[in-house]
């Protein structure tokens, strides 16, 4: 990631007029719903509750969360992170394996691209929607086609399938852009390294662990950064698929805190708590990440 | 000897062939599996009703009741709308905000410079749905819940940190010699700004500014949250056909075509800057 500036250094003050604008309305966007964020979570604030009870109860929300008997937080948090490594997993697998198929010298190459441009550019609340459909265990048409192919079907949206299914879904809308970044990383592969491993008569395997992935290596973990941040924003996919059932099955950390606040109940203040804990671990992913990509320049 | 390096040879001439065969196989899975569901959906959406509910039936006459029912009853138009009005006012004022700022991130060295850019992405991370509840009480307390206007400077947060790595990334591009002999001139910087650099720079606009417009037509949670009647964008249309599954699904079939198929044509557009975006500006492609 280029991050270092070409520029001149700043004789006194020049950048300020260009820079200061753009960093005041950001600073306050984000630092606005932050801070209150942070504040409401050590209230009892109720959507439908009148002004005159809203009370400062300190920590009590996040010992509730924590420590208390309800252990959805844990289990919520734990089928996030669980899908985010696996669904993370399989994009970057699959999607470096069909980056190297895009890399051959193939025919329709523009077409394909194409095609792979669509899960990219649709909208994913919708696309969940057509998944729904396609999934649907009577009249869906993976079915149909597992019915004619193999002779079985699958109930796909029940208690053991959904969070399959949601993993499914996932990995069709995300993976075409871990493939369109991974083959773009393959294209500007200097040739030189892969024709002398040629010569010295090395294996496609051997050039794929020793050549191929180093070079790649700061590309791909600028990938897994992106894709596992997004993973754990999901939201429009379990939403729109399950919306979080059958029960609790895949009551993803989003949809967990838009059921404690806006959904089963109204506990604001408890879902301002669950939006704190999953900022400060957006926040521990990130620096975890990106100090991996700065110890193995 | 001649013998068996001929065998070789052939043999590895038909391995080439096999392999080719192969490469061409799984192309033409990823690209099958990457368009069948937009298909399918279309195909839905032209389906008479009485056959919307079995998949084996593939050769029919198209029909646009399902076009007719989500413009006349579903008010889809007003749904429309509302996407295009929201998406491309926070376009036009990320590009104005994002612009102005990128440009000084790549032309000045000083002390915040990387400081700034890195907040700017992790402002890109911090999970929307997590930062939407304060964003709904305050925007009820001020009295501009359900509008358009919220939507706007609410999707500001995503596209401003976006266009300001983009663009900085083009300006970056541009040799300083360009604007120097500007200077030496006698242009002031605004001017060699507006004059020399954003027609240079026009590409650059105009890739950032699709991108815009399609993450915001897409977003979901925000729209969700703060929108209820009046200022209702088409993802959140799917809400509609939530509770009534079973029903309706050629209609809401329809209604994705329909609101998928401009950003479809966008991003094809953009198709040479597609690599660029979908990396936040971090590859070139």
């Amino acid at each position: 990631m280029n991050i270092r500036s070409k520029g001149v250094p700043a004789r006194g003050k020049a950048h300020l007029p260009f820079v200061a604008p753009t960093m005041i309305i950001m600073i306050l966007l984000i630092g606005l719903p932050i801070v209150s964020v942070v504040l409401m979570s050590f209230t009892n604030y109720e959507l439908a509750m009148p002004p005159d009870s809203l009370r400062w109860i300190g920590l009590r929300n996040y010992t509730k969360l924590l420590f208390g008997q309800n252990k959805l937080l844990y289990y919520s948090l734990g089928i996030s992170i669980g899908m985010m490594i696996i669904a993370t997993a399989f994009q970057m697998v699959i999607g470096f394996i069909s980056a190297s198929l895009l890399n051959q010298d193939i025919k329709f190459k523009a077409l394909v691209i194409a095609c792979l441009i669509v899960p990219i550019a649709i909208t994913p609340s919708i696309a969940s929607q057509v998944w729904k459909l396609m999934l649907n265990s009577e009249f869906g048409v993976v079915n149909y086609f597992l019915k004619k192919l193999f002779g079985f079907s699958v109930v796909w949206l029940d208690k053991d399938n959904a969070l399959l299914s949601i993993l499914l879904v996932n990995i069709w809308l995300m993976t075409p852009y871990v493939t369109l970044i991974l083959y773009a990383g393959l294209r500007s592969l200097p040739q030189e390294p892969f024709e002398s491993a040629m010569i010295d008569g090395a294996s496609s395997a051997q050039t794929l662990v020793h050549i191929t992935l180093p070079m790649l290596k700061p590309l791909i973990l600028i990938t897994l950064l992106f894709r596992s941040i997004d993973m754990l924003k999901m939201f429009d996919i379990p939403y729109v698929l399950t919306q979080g059932g059958p029960g609790n099955i895949s009551e993803f950390i989003g949809l967990h805190i838009y059921r404690t606040g806006f959904g089963v109940t109204t506990l604001v203040g408890q879902a301002s708590a669950i939006s704190v804990l999953l900022i400060l671990i957006v926040c521990a992913i990130c620096l975890l990440l990106i100090r991996l990509m700065n110890t193995k320049d | 000897m001649k013998a068996i390096s001929l065998n070789s040879q052939k043999k590895r001439g038909v391995t080439r062939r096999v392999k080719r065969a192969l490469v061409y196989l799984g192309v033409i899975i990823i690209s099958l599996w990457a368009v069948f569901p937009l298909f399918w959906m279309v195909i839905i959406s032209l389906k008479e009703r009485i056959y919307t509910y079995d998949p084996s039936v593939w050769i029919f006459r198209p029909v646009i009741d399902n076009y007719i029912t989500v413009f006349t009853e579903k008010n889809l138009s007003k749904f429309l709308i509302n996407s295009a009005v929201v998406a491309i006012f926070t376009t036009i004022l990320a590009l104005i905000i994002g612009t102005i700022g990128a440009y000084g991130f790549s032309r000045f060295k000083f002390k915040y410079n990387q400081a700034f850019l890195f907040f700017l992405l992790g402002i890109r991370m911090i999970p929307s749905v997590a930062i939407v509840i304060p964003i709904f009480i305050l925007a009820r307390f001020l009295h501009v819940l359900d509008t358009r206007i919220l939507l706007i400077i609410t999707y500001l947060i995503f596209n401003v940190p976006f266009t300001v790595w983009m663009m900085k990334g083009f300006f970056d591009e541009i040799p300083k010699e360009l604007e120097e002999a500007a200077m030496v001139d006698g242009c002031t910087r605004i001017q060699t700004l507006y004059k020399i650099i954003l027609p240079v720079v026009q590409p650059g606009l105009v890739a950032t500014s699709i991108f815009c417009i399609i993450s915001s037509w897409n977003e979901f949670v925000y729209a969700l949250f703060l929108t209820s009647i009046k200022s209702v964008t088409t993802p959140t249309i799917v809400q509609m056909f939530l509770s009534i599954q079973g029903v309706a699904w050629g209609e809401m079939c329809a209604v994705g075509t329909v609101s998928i198929l401009p950003v479809l044509i966008f991003a094809m557009i953009v198709q040479k800057n597609m690599i660029r975006g979908l990396s936040f500006g971090a590859v070139k492609g």
